[in-house]
C-alpha cells in the first residue's frame, strides 16, 4: 500500500509546481497513475461497491497539498470500516492525494470541506448500497466501475463520473427498491444479463478512456472543480472554457446509460432481439406499450359487459392461484357489514355470506350475522361452506362446480380452523344454483 | 421467478377488488360504459398503488385520479391504509411538474438557436435519426403517465417499470375475465 503511494509520489514531486510543469510531464504522470488504478480496479471489480470510492476520488481530485494527505487518509478510512475494499480505497485516496495536486489555486479549506463531505457521504452511500440487493446494486456499480475505469484527474472525466454518480444514485434507489419490492422476472433477467454486460462495458470503457486520455490532457489544467455534495447526488460545476469537453463527456455517459437501459427493455419487449438502433427500439417499445394499454381498455370493456353489476369479486378472487384470500376479504367484509339494508342484501346475500364466512378473523361472528340477515334458503349455504372447509380436501362437494371447489380449497388453505359449526353436509344442485344466481 | 410476479399480481388484484367494491356499493345500476370506466379506473389506481409511490408514473396516475371526485374516493380508499405522505407526494407532483415543464420550455427555446450543419451525408443521416428518436421519445412520453416531465434516462426506467406493471395488469384482467365468462357460461 505504502509502496504504491510512494510510486506516484516520485512522479508527483514534479507536479507540485504545476505552473512550471510541462503538459507532457503531467501526461506521463497521469498515464502511469491510470494504469495502476486500472489494475487495481479490475482486481476488485467483482466484489467492490465502489460508489464511495469514486466520491473520494472525485473530491481528492479537487487537489490538495501533501500535508493534508494523512488527514485525507484517516477521514476516508472512517466511512468504510466493514467493506471489502477498504484497503483499496485507502490506496486510491493516498495515491491521488500524493500524485495529483495540480490545482494550486484551490483553497485548502475547500479541500477539507470536500474531504469532510466525502467522509460524510460514503456512509450514506454505503448504507444505501448495502441495503440494496447485490445484484441490484451491481448493475449500477458496474456502470460506475466501467465509467471510472479510465479515471484520472481530468475534470471532464470527473464531471462525467459525478453526473454518472448523481444520476446513478438516484436511479439506483428506485431500481433497487423496485427489485426489492417486486423483483419481476424481467428485471432479474436484466440483472443477470447485466453481469455479463459488465465485463463488456468495462473493456470498452477502458479502451475509450485510454484513447481519450492523451487528447484530453492538455485542456484540463486550468479548470477547477468545485463540488457541492448533497446526500443524494453530487453536483459539479466546471469553470468556463471547459464547457465543451465536459459536455461531450457528459453526453457520452448519458448515451451509455441510455443504451444500457435500452438493453433492459430489449429483454422485456418481445421480439426485440434483432433490433439494434435506438430508433427501432423506441418504435417497438411504443408499439408494445400501446398494445398493452389497448388490451387493458378492451379487457375492462369486456369485463363490464360480462358483469352487469360489478359483482364479480368473489368469483375472480378465488379464481387466482392460491393466495391468502382472507386478506382480500377483510375490506369486503368491512363493507358488507356496513350494508345492513335489506335492499343490498337481496342483491347478493350469498356473496356477503361467503365473504363473511371467510373473514372470521375480523371478529365478526358471520354465521350468526348471516343467519340473521338472510332467508332460509341461503342460510344453508354458509353452513355447507363452513362444513366443507372443515373437511379435508379429499371431500369436495361433488355437486358444486369448479369455481366453488376452488373457493373451498382456498378457504381450506387458509388453515384457519376457527369456530366452524359442524353440520351435516347438505350440498345439492339446488343450493349451487341459488348461490350462482345470487351472485349474478 | 414466479413468486415475485404473482405477488405483484395478487397485490394488484386485491387492490382492484377493493376499488370495485367502492363502486359496487355506490350504485347498483350503471351503464356499460360507466362500468367500464369504473373497472379501468380502479384497475389503474390499483396498479399505481402497488408501487407505493416509488415510481413517477404511479404518482402521476394517482395525482390525476385525485383531481376528480370519483377517483379521489378510490384513491383514499386504496391508499389510506398505507401512507398519508404518499398522497401528499402525489398532490405535490402537480406543482413539480409545472416547474419542470417551464424549465423545459426555456431550454427548448434556447436550443432552437443552434445552427444545423447538415452538409455531409453522415451528418445529415445523424440529424435525421436524431429527429426520429426525438419524435419517438415524445410519443413515448405521451404514453407513459407522467412522462412529459422526465428526462430520457428516467423515462426509460419508468417505461421499464410501467411495462412490467401493465403486463401484470393485463394478465390479471384477462384471467378474471376468463373466470367471469366461465361462470356465466356455466350457469
Amino acid at each position: 500500500m505504502i509502496n504504491r503511494a510512494l510510486l506516484p509520489a516520485g512522479g508527483g514531486e514534479n507536479m507540485l509546481h504545476c505552473t512550471d510543469m510541462t503538459v507532457l510531464e503531467r501526461q506521463r504522470a497521469r498515464i502511469k497513475w491510470q494504469q495502476e488504478q486500472q489494475q487495481q480496479q479490475f482486481q476488485l471489480q467483482q466484489q467492490e461497491i465502489s460508489y464511495f470510492t469514486e466520491l473520494a476520488d472525485v473530491f481528492h481530485q479537487a487537489g490538495f497539498h501533501e500535508g493534508g494527505l494523512s488527514e485525507v487518509v484517516t477521514r476516508s478510512v472512517k466511512p468504510d470500516p466493514g467493506l471489502v475494499d477498504n484497503g483499496w480505497n485507502n490506496d486510491h485516496v493516498v495515491g491521488y492525494g500524493v500524485g495529483l495536486p495540480y490545482n494550486n489555486g484551490l483553497g485548502f479549506e475547500l479541500n477539507y470541506g470536500a474531504i469532510s463531505r466525502t467522509s460524510s457521504c460514503p456512509p450514506e452511500a454505503v448504507a444505501a448500497v448495502a441495503a440494496a440487493t447485490v445484484k441490484g446494486s451491481e448493475s449500477v456499480v458496474s456502470d460506475k466501475i466501467s465509467s471510472g475505469a479510465g479515471r484520472e484527474s481530468s475534470k471532464k472525466r470527473k464531471v462525467d463520473k459525478i453526473q454518472n454518480n448523481s444520476k446513478v444514485v438516484a436511479e439506483e434507489d428506485t431500481r433497487d427498491k423496485r427489485i426489492k419490492g417486486c423483483a419481476e422476472q424481467g428485471e432479474s433477467k436484466i440483472t443477470e444479463k447485466n453481469n455479463n454486460k459488465n465485463s463488456r462495458n468495462n473493456n470498452t470503457n477502458k479502451n475509450n478512456n485510454s484513447n481519450k486520455e492523451n487528447s484530453d490532457e492538455t485542456s484540463k489544467d486550468n479548470s477547477k472543480v468545485s463540488e457541492v455534495q448533497k446526500p443524494d447526488y453530487i453536483h459539479v460545476r466546471a469553470r468556463r472554457g471547459q464547457a465543451t469537453d465536459s459536455h461531450s463527456l457528459a453526453e457520452r455517459v448519458r448515451r451509455e446509460k441510455i443504451s444500457e437501459r435500452m438493453k433492459y427493455l430489449q429483454d422485456l419487449v418481445p421480439g426485440c432481439d434483432k433490433i439494434t438502433g435506438k430508433a427501432g427500439m423506441l418504435d417497438e417499445i411504443i408499439n408494445y406499450v400501446q398494445s398493452l394499454q389497448r388490451q387493458v381498455e378492451f379487457l375492462s370493456m369486456k369485463l363490464a359487459a360480462a358483469n352487469p353489476r360489478l359483482d364479480f369479486n368473489v368469483d375472480n378472487l378465488f379464481a387466482k392461484e392460491a393466495f391468502p384470500a382472507c386478506s382480500i376479504n377483510f375490506p369486503t367484509i368491512g363493507m358488507s357489514s356496513d350494508m345492513t339494508n335489506p335492499a343490498y342484501l337481496q342483491f347478493n346475500p350469498a356473496q356477503q355470506q361467503l365473504l363473511a364466512c371467510c373473514g372470521l378473523d375480523m371478529g365478526i361472528d358471520p354465521p350468526d350475522m348471516a343467519l340473521k340477515r338472510t332467508t332460509s334458503a341461503p342460510v344453508s349455504i354458509p353452513e355447507t361452506f363452513l362444513d366443507s372447509s372443515c373437511f379435508t380436501q379429499t371431500h369436495p362437494p361433488p355437486t358444486w362446480d369448479a369455481d366453488l371447489q376452488n373457493l373451498y380449497n382456498v378457504a381450506f388453505d387458509q388453515g384457519r380452523q376457527t369456530s366452524f359449526q359442524t353440520q351435516p353436509f347438505t350440498g345439492d344442485v339446488k343450493l349451487s344454483c341459488l348461490f350462482l344466481s345470487a351472485l349474478y | 421467478m414466479r413468486a415475485p410476479r404473482s405477488v405483484l399480481k395478487q397485490q394488484f388484484l386485491k387492490k382492484w377488488m377493493m376499488g370495485l367494491q367502492v363502486f359496487g356499493s355506490a350504485k347498483q345500476s350503471m351503464s356499460i360504459l360507466e362500468r367500464k370506466k369504473a373497472i379501468k379506473l380502479s384497475a389503474d389506481i390499483a396498479l399505481a398503488a402497488t408501487r407505493d409511490g416509488r415510481t413517477c408514473w404511479s404518482r402521476a396516475i394517482i395525482a390525476d385520479a385525485s383531481k376528480d371526485d370519483g377517483g379521489k374516493v378510490l384513491v383514499q380508499h386504496l391508499l389510506s391504509p398505507e401512507s398519508e405522505r404518499l398522497k401528499k407526494a402525489c398532490t405535490g407532483l402537480v406543482m413539480d411538474n409545472k416547474r419542470v415543464r417551464c424549465k423545459k420550455i426555456l431550454k427548448r427555446s434556447c436550443c432552437i438557436k443552434r445552427i444545423r450543419k447538415g452538409a455531409s451525408k453522415v451528418a445529415l443521416a445523424k440529424s435525421i435519426s436524431k429527429r426520429i428518436v426525438k419524435r419517438r421519445t415524445q410519443v413515448l412520453k405521451s404514453l407513459v403517465p407522467g412522462g412529459e416531465f422526465m428526462d430520457d434516462i428516467s423515462l426509460i426506467e419508468e417505461t421499464l417499470d410501467y411495462m412490467v406493471s401493465l403486463r401484470a395488469q393485463v394478465d390479471v384482467m384477462r384471467r378474471s375475465l376468463a373466470k367471469a365468462t366461465e361462470v356465466v357460461n356455466g350457469k
